[in-house]
Parts: structure tokens; C-alpha cells; sequence
């Protein structure tokens, strides 16, 4: 059965279970989703361990719980900025200040205002980085392509400024997620000790992160998803089919900033501290848009993968070596140009990503001729870097 | 019910575009208009001037009765003006289906809805049908359109706009970089589907013959203006239209 079909047949069944179709069989998880055994499984898998982490997590010395949390977190980021990368095909380099906006909110509330509670905290790092994402949205949102991502960086480094430079926000050293007389934020009223707490807010990230999921794939999946997709292949003609461009990119851009918001506020309540340049420095926002890329960036839950994937190379490099920064790009260029489809969209097309590493088996040396592509590729990227340099400046092609 | 272009004009530097033209379509319910000129006569930048594309310097479009110069091309479709392009404008990586799916669901204000799944809409899944009969795109519907053979593809971006229900709809070149054998099938398509849904066509044409065989009314521009224009024999006794648009000297 081709993609289309067994979409077709997904909307048929509403209760779970197994299906046969033209002889095979498919697993159907819920109305628009029957999956392949192998996806299936590779699902379930995933899930169970997304779920028994915090006990998988003390087998290991070198893999504390919070770093794998702090991978979610930032991969959640990156499944809301993959709206705008796959679907409308616009790059934010700015993503950070959503993130950032969040874990701010959680801070400055707890800090300032004396809020205690984990919940209200969450909330308004929603709200104030779904405020955030609708002013810079709007304002970035004028122009496309290069401009628009240099808008966004733009914007993402004004807050760090502002974050680095008040003492509202205690300059560099940022500020505690705490008020006076507790250690951490309440939940549900009761304050946890330390473990519990990183335990349960690990359990409250999971729910938010399914959950969160769970929408963006209706909504990846619908009308407007799909207006959004007409507007990234084509926004002239999507014009000129009564899509009202600017609006829904705005739209796709608040949601995208949400989510990251929701994913800095959780990070807030997590690290229980929250500084500038580990939430609003533009490597931030870089990470953010690898990570999408690394996970794979045409699938859904690509980006998520990606996050936790790449800080957790960055943790494990910077015991490993003290180049460690080098050591993960080395990683990543070998993933971008081996196999450009991330980690996950590789394993969706799994023949392709055995005949890459077989060809690997094969002949380790394929590793150079994946080099040359690479150069190839970062040449015309330079050139174009130039080209794009020189429009900025003079202001002609 | 007619639209209307009024006094319109514009430019591009010292280049005057258009010039003052006051033009009406759709004098009859369903009239196939063809506007014809030399190079650089202004067509295109009309039909950009009445969809929305370009913002006149001076003048209105009216669209039966109403002032929409103000209005933004999305909202002009929404008021049943529609257009193609000269260059195939389609969604490349969708499929056939999921490109007029993509039309329909625009038309009948269903983009908005998030969270429903998009091929689940039954009216608008019967409407994308009836277009891929009408069409004749039944064995491509899940074609790719970046893999259409170029005939198909000009075909589908007309029945993208056929699928926005127009009450006017402007072709600019529908036949441009069409095959011999395919133009007439195109064009024939298109005047057999806007007769019988009764909808005012005014396409950009090169291609005289076609325009003679075709055409209820013609209008030619010159220069950014109106030279004439009339029922297809002007073409024939016109000698001023003749000597600019064919270089003919009698």
C-alpha cells in the first residue's frame, strides 16, 4: 500500500488495532494513523523509552537525567521552529528568543512576584513568548529568505542585550527560578525534594512533549497545514489562490514561538536557573535550527531526536575532549552529508540508510567521496554567502 | 456585472506600462475575450493591474460595481476574480489531487481549519473529482507535479483557478510553451469549461489564429493603451491593428 493509501484507509477505523490490507499488515494507532509493524514498533520503542528514562538514565555515570531533559527541552524548541523550516520554508535564526522569553517568564515571576506554583510559571512563559513571537513575528515577517532570517537574529540578539545588560534581569548571572522561601517551585502545591522534583517535572515534559506532538501532527496534517505548505512552494500562486499569506505565516510563527516558549519555561523550572547565553545567545538559535536538520528535519518528530541527540554529544565531547566543539561539528557533517535526511528521516527510508552503510562496510574510503560532496556543497554555500554579502552591502546582485 | 478597469494607469520609471485604459469584460455572461499586442504593449502588466499584483498609479478596478482596487489579490479571489501566470505556477512537490485539493479547500474558506485532516472534507474532495474529470487529469491525479509533462501542467494550473469557482478569470499566455498538437486541446478545454460554468475568461494571446477562432470580443493594446477593439474581424479590417500587430502595410 502506497502513503496515500493507507492514509485513505486511516480514516476509516476508529478503534485501534491491527488491519489487513492487499495482504499485509498495519497497525492502526488512531483515526489518521495506521502505521507500518516496523514504524509501529520503532514507536513504541521510542516511547517506552521516552517514558523509563529517569530509571534507564541511573544505569548510566555519564548520562545524568537533566542533560537528556535539557535535550527534549531544546528539541521541543525545535519541533515548533520545523513549522516554519519544512512547512513554510522560512529559516529563523531567532528562535532562541522564544526559548529564551520562556525561561525568562518563569524567572523573573518566581524571582519578582513570588509566584510558587509550577503550573502558573508555565503558563506565563507561554503567554509572554506567544506575545514575543507576534511582535517579532510581525515585524520580521515583511521580508522572506535572507532577510527575514537576519531579522530574526536581529531580534534574538536585542534580548540577550537587554538580558545581559539590566539589572532587572541580573545582568550575565541571570536569575533564580525560586521565591524567597522555597527551594524549588511547588507542584500541585507540595514542594518535592530535589530528585522527586527533577523526576516529576521530567514526567510533566513528557506529557507536555506528547501532547504537544499530538497537535502538530493535526496540524501539520490539516487545511491550514497544508495552506502553509502550498505558501512554502509557492507563495505567489498560494496569493493568488485566496491564501491570505501574511496572515497565516504569522499564525504558523506564533505557534512555532510557543512552543519554544513552552519549552523554555519548562527548562526555567528544570535548571531552577536560567542566564543569557545558555537561553538567548544566537548559538542558541543555531543549535535550535541544527537540531531540526540533525533529527531530520522533513519528519515530525525528526527535530525532538535531534535535540536530544545533539546535547547529548555536546555533554559526552566536553568530558571526551576540550574540542569538544569540534568534535561535534565533525559528527554533524558527517550525518548532514552522509545522510542528508537526519536521523530520523534516514530511518523512515530505511533501504537508503542500509545501502549508506553498507557502502560504508564495503569501503570506508566512500567517507572521502562524501568529503569531496561535502566541500562541493560548502563551496557553493560560500559563493553564495558572497553573493548574498554583496547584495547587503551594495545593494546589487 | 461586469469589471472593469477605469482610467487606469501605470509606470515603471519613464516606462508608461498603461495608459488611461478604460476597458469593461464580461459584457455577456460567460464572453471569451482575448487581449492581443506587440511585445511590451502592456498586457500583462493590465491583468497584474486588475488581479491585484500591481497597485495602479492612477485609476480603479471595479469588479461588478464594487471599488476592489484596494483589496489584496487573496481577497480578490475570495470576490471571484482569479488568474494564472505565464509560467506555470503550481505546488511542485504536491500531487495533482492535493494541488486542487489545495485550490478548493482555499475557495470554500476551509484553510483555516486546524485541526481537521485535510482529504476529509467530502464536498471539497467531490469538487477536486469533478475538476480531474473535467480536466481529463483521472490517470495523473497522483502524479507529482513537478513530473507532469508540460501540457498537464499548464492544465492543472488552469484547473486550479477553474477550482477557485471564478466569476472572471484572466489567462495570461494559457497556451505559452504549450506543444502544437496540446495548445488546441488546452484551449478548447478552457473555453468548453467556461461556457458551460459561465465564466468571464480574458486571456493574454499570441497565437492569432486561435484568437480569430475563439475570441467573442478582441482587445488590443499598443503602447500601454487601448488600439482597438471589437468582435474578431477587426482583426481582418483594421488597418492600423493590422500594421502594428502583424506588420502588415496596405
Amino acid at each position: 500500500m502506497s502513503d496515500a493509501d493507507l492514509r485513505e484507509a486511516s480514516r476509516e477505523r476508529r478503534l485501534p488495532g491491527i488491519v489487513t490490507e492487499g495482504g499485509k499488515r498495519y497497525i492502526h494507532v488512531m483515526r489518521g494513523m495506521t502505521l507500518t509493524p516496523r514504524r509501529a514498533l520503532l514507536g513504541l520503542v521510542a516511547l517506552v523509552l521516552f517514558v523509563a528514562l529517569p530509571d534507564v538514565a541511573m544505569l548510566f555515570d555519564s548520562l545524568p537525567l537533566l542533560v537528556v531533559h535539557r535535550g527534549v527541552l531544546f528539541g521541543l524548541a525545535a519541533v515548533g521552529l520545523n513549522l516554519l523550516l519544512r512547512h513554510t520554508r522560512l529559516v529563523s535564526f531567532g528562535h532562541a528568543a522564544f526559548f529564551g522569553t520562556g525561561a525568562y517568564a518563569t524567572a523573573v515571576l518566581a524571582n519578582h512576584h513570588g509566584v510558587m506554583n509550577v503550573l502558573p510559571l508555565l503558563a506565563a512563559a507561554a503567554l509572554a513568548g506567544t506575545l514575543m513571537a507576534g511582535i517579532i513575528g510581525f515585524l520580521s515577517l515583511r521580508h522572506t529568505g535572507l532577510y527575514f532570517s537576519l531579522l530574526t537574529l536581529a531580534f534574538g540578539q536585542l534580548l540577550y542585550a537587554v538580558a545581559v545588560g539590566q539589572e532587572y534581569f541580573n545582568y550575565s548571572d541571570g536569575l533564580g527560578v525560586r521565591s524567597g522561601d522555597t527551594y524549588r517551585p511547588l507542584l500541585f502545591g507540595v514542594e518535592f525534594g530535589a530528585n522527586e522534583y527533577s523526576v516529576l517535572v521530567y514526567y510533566l515534559t513528557v506529557a507536555i512533549v506528547l501532547i504537544a506532538l499530538l497537535v502538530m501532527w493535526r496540524i501539520v496534517n490539516s487545511p491550514f497545514g497544508n495552506a502553509l505548505d502550498a505558501i512554502g512552494q509557492n507563495r505567489t500562486r498560494a496569493r493568488f489562490i485566496g491564501i491570505p499569506v501574511r496572515k497565516y505565516v504569522l499564525a504558523a510563527f506564533v505557534v512555532s514561538g510557543l512552543y519554544g516558549a513552552v519549552a523554555g519555561g519548562l527548562y526555567g523550572l528544570v535548571q531552577l536557573h536560567v542566564q543569557p547565553t545558555p537561553t538567548l545567545y544566537f548559538l542558541r538559535s543555531g543549535d535550535i535550527l541544527f537540531m531540526a536538520i540533525l533529527g531530520g528535519f522533513q519528519t515530525l518528530v525528526g527535530p525532538l531526536v535531534g535535540g536530544v541527540v545533539l546535547v547529548v554529544l555536546q555533554n559526552l565531547g566536553r568530558d571526551a575532549t576540550s574540542y569538544f566543539n569540534a568534535l561535534t561539528g565533525v559528527v554533524l557533517i558527517a550525518l548532514v552529508f552522509g545522510f542528508p535526511r537526519g536521523i530520523v528521516g534516514s530511518l523512515k527510508s530505511g533501504s537508503r540508510f542500509r545501502a549508506r552503510l553498507a557502502s560504508l562496510r564495503d569501503d570506508p574510503s566512500v567517507v572521502g567521496t562524501w568529503a569531496g560532496r561535502a566541500g562541493d556543497e560548502l563551496r557553493a554555500g560560500v559563493r553564495q554567502a558572497g553573493r548574498n554579502l554583496r547584495v547587503l552591502i551594495f545593494g546589487v546582485k | 456585472m461586469m469589471l472593469e478597469a477605469r482610467n487606469l494607469s501605470k509606470s515603471f520609471g519613464k516606462l508608461v506600462a498603461t495608459d488611461d485604459v478604460t476597458v469593461e469584460f464580461g459584457r455577456e455572461d460567460g464572453e471569451m475575450v482575448f487581449i492581443v499586442g506587440p511585445n511590451g504593449a502592456g498586457k500583462t502588466t493590465l491583468v497584474n493591474l486588475l488581479t491585484g499584483m500591481l497597485d495602479p498609479d492612477e485609476g480603479n478596478v471595479v469588479l461588478d460595481g464594487d471599488d476592489v482596487t484596494g483589496l489584496s489579490p487573496d481577497e480578490r479571489v475570495h470576490a471571484g476574480l482569479v488568474r494564472s501566470f505565464q509560467v506555470v505556477h503550481v505546488f511542485e512537490e504536491m500531487t495533482v489531487r492535493e494541488n486542487l485539493r489545495t485550490a478548493v479547500l482555499s475557495e470554500r474558506g476551509r484553510t483555516r481549519s486546524a485541526f481537521s485532516f485535510s482529504d476529509e472534507h467530502e464536498e471539497v474532495e467531490r469538487t477536486v473529482d469533478d475538476l480531474v474529470d473535467r480536466f481529463r487529469l483521472a490517470d495523473q491525479e497522483r502524479v507529482v507535479a513537478d513530473k507532469l509533462p508540460h501540457g498537464d501542467r499548464k492544465l492543472l494550473d488552469v484547473a486550479m483557478a477553474f477550482g477557485l469557482d471564478p466569476e472572471y478569470l484572466l489567462l495570461d499566455e494559457p497556451t505559452a510553451g504549450v506543444s502544437a498538437e496540446e495548445t488546441e486541446y488546452v484551449i478548447e478545454t478552457i473555453t468548453e469549461v467556461s461556457e458551460t460554468e459561465g465564466v468571464t475568461t480574458v486571456a493574454i494571446e499570441h497565437d492569432m489564429d486561435i484568437v480569430t477562432e475563439y475570441a467573442d470580443r478582441v482587445v488590443a493594446l499598443h503602447q500601454g493603451g487601448i488600439l482597438g477593439q471589437g468582435d474578431p474581424s477587426i482583426l481582418e479590417t483594421d488597418a492600423e491593428l493590422r500594421r502594428v500587430l502583424l506588420g502588415v502595410e496596405e
